[in-house]
């Protein structure tokens, strides 16, 4: 009986396969993604590297010595504190404490400050106390350190905001005024996201961490990428770090464009060209897990995906590694064999220059 | 204008999401005397397949899978007195779908993408909207008695509530003569089977694919 390995299904649950299914699985993953976003796909090379890394019994893997890469942590600030039934340990401690400890003890090379609600349309009626929160965790804080928070656009649509939701007017048929909703939305988004960034940028903070660009469709990152033109121009020396909400920009709008491009449709190769050229200094691609197919097929997908990024992009690109993202599962705490052994490909094989 | 090319029309009309040109094909169908059941097969149905195909294959988006049922919609809507006169019916004996994002579960654009592929393919959709209580679900089939319950979940900590659908189900005797339907990001063919959920689909046109190769419970 030919060797099994012990890997995950998308969801998390235990898969044992042989290494002959492994590499078909890496291959159909590859295969999957060259045809939706038009990229090669993986060369021998490459898949045999990702079977290998795959099949390491270790349930915890590194990356070999002189390939480290920088690894942040959005929304660290919290994870220490925060306990919702995520990956949150419950353990009382301030912002301030959880992002030292990221620092200080986990090895994180940049973090971000972030508020609890993790969106930037609710930081405006708090502006002062990031202001003085940012000013503190300067004082303390040796790595560079950003406000991040989602664009999350939908807060801008009826009940949250004050346009109709172009989901219900879509549903009735109402195509032209959701796409003026959504445009409108976009408008605000923007306002809103500069004047914070100027706010914090007053209070030393060293950058932007625009985490989930595109959550709310492609207004939601046409919105973003304005604000980032605008943030750059007001701030030449800013970091301005642009990740994804998904691996493909949803066109909820359908028609939306920047500097010329329709962004509905754009994969990560084509997203990376774009944050560049808004003023981005790093781009974030986030691919999707499918839970219905194993780990392998998902890694030798979404390292596919990002590999085309890598080599296109004109900026470092810090891949998106974590639940559901990345060819890791979609479960609230992923089991450490499936991030370590994901994340250890997406370096020695995508080549990505963070996580 | 030939049978072929108002059949045409209509199918680009669809494809060009123009109200208009639907509603004239449709006008110069009933002028020329053809058959509406055919129009509709032939030339809103088919473009619509292929926008269908195009949504799947991640080229085109809700915006215009909506422009296109609302050109399709304009069309049928002038041929459909014709077919009731001749007796005729669209032939497909689709029955009710009720379906809902789950409870705790605010996540709508796929359930709705789901809805509205059914409604096209000939099926009463009842769309429940979303963060429907599992109580209500069943409640709505009971009053309803559709040949299928759908519902959707994109979380992990919804999803478990399906399994509550399918016990109220059961509890109400309705398990036995519906077919219960379950979708959504982390939903998998294990998840239903493990549940005793009737039928999986990854996405919107799997759905409708499946749903037509079922039969009707009762």
């Amino acid at each position: 009986m030919a060797k099994e390995y012990a890997l995950r299904m998308g969801d998390g649950k235990r898969v044992h396969l042989t290494k002959e299914q492994i590499y078909e699985d890496v291959m159909a993953g590859s295969e999957d993604a060259a045809d939706l976003a038009d990229v090669p796909v993986l060369d021998s090379n490459d898949v045999d590297e990702i079977v290998e890394i795959l099949m390491i019994p270790g349930r915890m893997v590194g990356v070999e010595s002189g390939r480290e890469v920088p690894v942040t942590h959005d929304i660290g600030t919290l994870r220490i504190d925060g306990d919702q039934g995520n990956s949150g340990v419950g353990i009382p401690s301030s912002r301030l404490i959880g992002m030292m400890m990221h620092e200080r003890a986990f090895g994180a090379d940049s973090m971000e400050l972030g508020h609890i609600d993790y969106s930037f349309k609710p930081v405006k009626p708090v502006i002062a106390q990031e202001m003085q929160s940012m000013e503190v965790v300067q004082q303390n804080m040796i790595v560079p350190v950003v406000y991040g928070a989602m664009p999350n656009m939908g807060l801008y649509y009826r009940p949250d905001g004050p346009f109709d939701n172009p989901g219900d007017l879509m549903k009735a048929f109402k195509i032209k005024e959701a796409q003026q909703a959504t445009e409108d939305a976009a408008d605000h988004l923007t306002r809103d996201m500069v004047w914070i960034m100027q706010k914090m940028m007053k209070s030393g903070s060293d950058g932007v961490n625009f985490d989930t660009c595109g959550a709310a469709g492609d207004g939601d990152l046409y919105g973003t990428l304005r604000a980032v033109e605008a943030l750059r121009k007001e701030f030449p020396e800013m970091y301005i770090e642009t990740g994804m909400a998904g691996e493909m920009v949803l066109g909820l709008h359908g028609e939306i464009a920047y500097d010329g491009q329709v962004l509905a449709g754009l994969w990560p190769h084509q997203q990376a060209k774009l944050m560049a050229k808004a003023g981005s200094n790093i781009y974030g691609p986030a691919i999707n897990t499918n839970t219905a197919q194993t780990s392998a097929w998902n890694l030798g997908r979404a390292v596919t995906f990002v590999k085309a990024a890598v080599e296109e992009s004109p900026i470092p690109i810090h891949v998106n590694m974590g639940m559901g993202v990345g060819g890791i599962p979609m479960f609230e705490t992923p089991t450490i064999d499936a991030v370590s052994h994901a994340s250890k490909a997406m370096v020695e094989v995508a080549g990505v220059d963070g996580i | 204008m030939s049978e072929n090319e108002i059949i045409e029309k209509a199918r680009q009309a669809v494809l060009e999401y123009d109200i208009e040109m639907a509603e004239e094909a449709a006008e110069e169908a009933i002028e020329e005397g053809l058959d509406p059941v055919e129009v509709i097969n032939e030339g809103f149905t088919k473009g619509m397949t292929e926008v269908g195909d195009l949504f799947e294959s991640k080229k085109l988006f809700l915006p215009h899978v909506v422009a296109a049922a609302n050109a399709m919609t304009a069309g049928v809507d002038i041929l459909t007195p014709e077919l009731e006169k001749s007796g005729a019916s669209l032939g497909e004996g689709k029955g009710k779908v009720v379906i809902c994002s789950i409870e705790g579960d605010i996540h709508s654009i796929g359930k709705d993408i789901v809805a509205l592929m059914l409604k096209i393919a000939g099926y009463d959709v009842i769309n429940l909207g979303r963060d429907i209580p599992c109580v209500d679900i069943v409640g709505e089939a009971k009053n309803h008695k559709p040949m299928g319950v759908a519902t959707s979940a994109l979380m992990t900590s919804t999803m478990v509530n399906q399994i509550t659908v399918e016990e109220l189900m059961k509890e109400a005797g309705l398990k036995d003569s519906t077919i219960t339907m379950v979708g959504g990001a982390p939903v998998t063919q294990k998840w239903a089977d493990q549940i005793g959920a009737d039928l999986y689909s990854e996405n919107a046109s799997e759905c409708v694919e499946r749903l037509n190769a079922m039969e009707p419970k009762s």
